[in-house]
């Protein structure tokens, strides 16, 4: 202990200097392959003891009840449940009614195979809070199809992984919701915020398909004419999922219930409808329960870890200063924002969404808060909020780690990744021309928000 | 023998937590169910009004403070099958062009660090613990010991050190015979 009290003295660092020299080292743990989590954890503990002259009894203190009070946050009690909501909308067989009722509709068209896969993925992101489950469920029901119909193998593959994204994008959404209680917002507002934006992604993807399939002809093959009829019949099959998102979404919003509330019913909804269809055996509820538990522990470890490395970033003051020297210097409040968007663009390619976030954010958005964009404080938030959404999805299908790529890759043994790779670019530049337009015209993110 | 031991512990614990995340949802869900009935009931004139809150449904009191309880509880009892199957987020880009052997080594690195953080907290949480036994603070609503919390998460804490010190020493395992022991996925 002595003698870290005196390496601290002969480094003669202020806090300030150590809150900037711990973020290129945090980094260079992770690019080291330290867990995220982890990396943030031991960032914290160290910039905490050095903060203090060597002497670790603030921190230890602290230790004691900090993890116990970030599990137990209760605005935080809402992701294991949207996760768990997310595991039963796997299983509850809706991934089948939706593709069915998009292909009756789209299918006959050119493209329009892979127009029902995006529309059907659209309508699972309601009920589905992680672009990774919406990829994975989406892929095995509407590869097969996609393959039947003589799509080739790249394009489909790159389809449903773009298709997966908008499993966050459509709300609920895991990720606003951490992004909601790092910068204190309304997660009801967030929510709805979300929406147009959500649809404009799955317009953007169907644009893009319909693009695709004239340029490369022999990419897509045809189907014929569903009758309306049934067409009208597989759209009702599909009602569960329009209740679901009508009730969680809308109640919340409404007020008649808290978003964990909201969480909750919507995944013993969920929950329902996957064992009124017979698909939730005591062993897949299992299964569920324990895929579940994998993804919440994964993420709780990094908001842990950043709980505490964000409140040594916060002792340093080094976030503040930032805010301060950036507004200084009196930059056009357009350029930061971009700035900041194409460095999420980049550092998606390589880290997860979620840890982005966490790390990121608290940095960030003192900056952008302070900016003046001519419009409240909170429309920023939630204007911010839903375009770090979007450009950190970006990295979910961007080479060289686009984990949807992955997931949707494996599934098609045939399509080797560099086939997926070159079709996904063309979804890459739907997503990035989506940004440009929610930059330019923040009205089309906030116009459904009450003043 | 052991491998399987651990594997049976860590899928255990996830269930036991996922059973109680799920109880915690069904609870929140007739909770909600009450209340909304209940403000109908009052809402409403005449006899349905009178037979709906004759009923007596109403919220479940204190079911905040067992989702707070609870969810914490679920979490601790989410790690060890996190650890088991390697779930932890990392960035492999950078070290993706690393021989097989000091890959294995640097992951066995991060797993015993990893691992020693987990016994931390854990440790940290009993010391919280301790504050609170016998000084009698308790829930708002229910009235149970704010100790009780904090013991069953302690509970689950301990199962996550121990799958965290078998994990530790699979990798490094891992790393001196080359061979994989512990699942991906």
């Amino acid at each position: 202990m002595d003698l870290l009290r005196e390496f601290i003295q002969w480094l003669g660092l202020t806090r300030l200097e150590l809150g900037f020299w711990s973020f290129p080292i945090l980094l260079g743990l992770i690019f080291l392959r330290a867990p995220i989590g982890l990396a943030m954890f031991l960032m914290g503990l160290l910039g905490w003891i050095f903060a203090m002259n060597g002497n670790p009894t603030p921190i230890l203190a602290k230790l004691k009840s900090e993890t116990y009070t970030t599990f137990s946050n209760y605005s935080l009690t809402i992701i294991p449940m949207f996760l768990l909501m997310g595991q039963f909308a796997t299983l509850s067989g809706m991934s089948s009614a939706l593709f069915k009722a998009a292909e009756g509709f789209l299918g006959h068209r050119r493209g329009g195979v892979a127009m029902a896969s995006v529309g059907a993925c659209a309508g699972f992101g309601a009920i589905c809070g992680s672009s990774l489950a919406t990829a994975a469920t989406m892929g095995r029901t509407a590869l097969p199809e996609l393959r039947r119909y003589g799509y080739s193998g790249g394009f489909s593959t790159a389809t449903l992984a773009a298709g997966g994204t908008l499993g966050i994008l459509i709300p609920p959404s895991v990720i606003l919701v951490i992004y909601a209680i790092i910068t204190e917002q309304n997660i009801a507002k967030l929510f709805l915020a979300a929406f147009i934006p959500g649809i404009l992604a799955a317009i953007g993807y169907v644009i893009t398909i319909s693009i695709y399939v004239r340029l490369y002809p022999d990419a897509a093959g045809t189907r014929p004419a569903v009758p309306w009829p049934e067409r009208w019949r597989a759209l009702a099959e599909t009602w569960p999922v329009l209740a679901i998102f009508a009730l969680v979404v809308g109640g919340i919003y409404a007020g008649w219930f808290t978003p964990t509330e909201g969480a909750a019913i919507g995944a013993a909804g969920t929950g329902l409808v996957a064992l009124v269809g017979g698909n939730l055996t005591w062993r897949v509820l299992l299964e569920a329960l324990i895929g579940t538990a994998k993804t919440t522990a994964m993420i709780f470890f990094i908001v842990l870890g950043a709980s505490l490395y964000n409140n040594f970033l916060a002792l340093s003051g080094a976030p503040q200063w930032l805010a301060d020297y950036v507004l200084g210097q009196g930059f056009a409040p357009l350029l930061v924002l971009s700035v900041i968007l194409v460095f999420y663009l980049i550092f998606g390619c390589v880290m997860d969404s979620l840890s982005m976030i966490l790390l990121t954010v608290p940095i960030f958005f003192p900056v952008i808060s302070g900016l003046e964009f001519g419009l409240t404080p909170e429309q920023v938030a939630i204007w911010f909020g839903i375009l770090v959404l979007i450009v950190v999805e970006v990295g979910l299908i961007t080479p060289p780690v686009g984990m949807n790529l992955f997931i949707i890759n494996a599934m098609d043994r045939e399509t080797p990744m560099t086939e997926t790779y070159k079709a996904v670019l063309f979804f890459v530049g739907s997503d990035i021309v989506r940004v440009i337009l929610l930059v330019a015209f923040p009205a089309i993110t906030l116009f459904l928000l009450p003043v | 023998m052991l491998h399987s031991l651990v594997k049976w512990l860590a899928r255990a614990s996830a269930v036991i937590g996922g059973l109680v995340l799920l109880i915690l949802i069904v609870l929140t869900t007739l909770s909600i169910i009450g209340r909304e009935m209940s403000k109908a009931g009052h809402a409403m004139e005449g006899w349905l009004g009178q037979m709906i809150l004759s009923l007596g449904v109403d919220e479940i009191r204190g079911t905040y403070e067992l989702t707070e309880a609870g969810v914490a509880f679920a979490i601790f009892a989410f790690f060890p099958v996190c650890q088991f199957y390697g779930q932890h987020a990392t960035v492999d880009v950078f070290t993706g062009g690393l021989r097989p052997r000091a890959l294995a080594w640097l992951r066995a690195f991060w797993e015993v660090v990893l691992t020693l953080v987990i016994v931390f907290i854990a440790l940290r949480l009993y010391e919280g613990m301790q504050r609170y036994l016998g000084n009698g603070e308790t829930t708002l609503f229910l009235q149970f010991p704010v100790w009780w919390a904090y013991a069953v998460s302690v509970g689950a804490a301990c199962v996550a050190s121990l799958t965290a010190i078998y994990c530790a020493y699979a990798r490094v395992a891992e790393a001196v015979t080359g061979r994989m022991i512990l699942p991906e996925v």
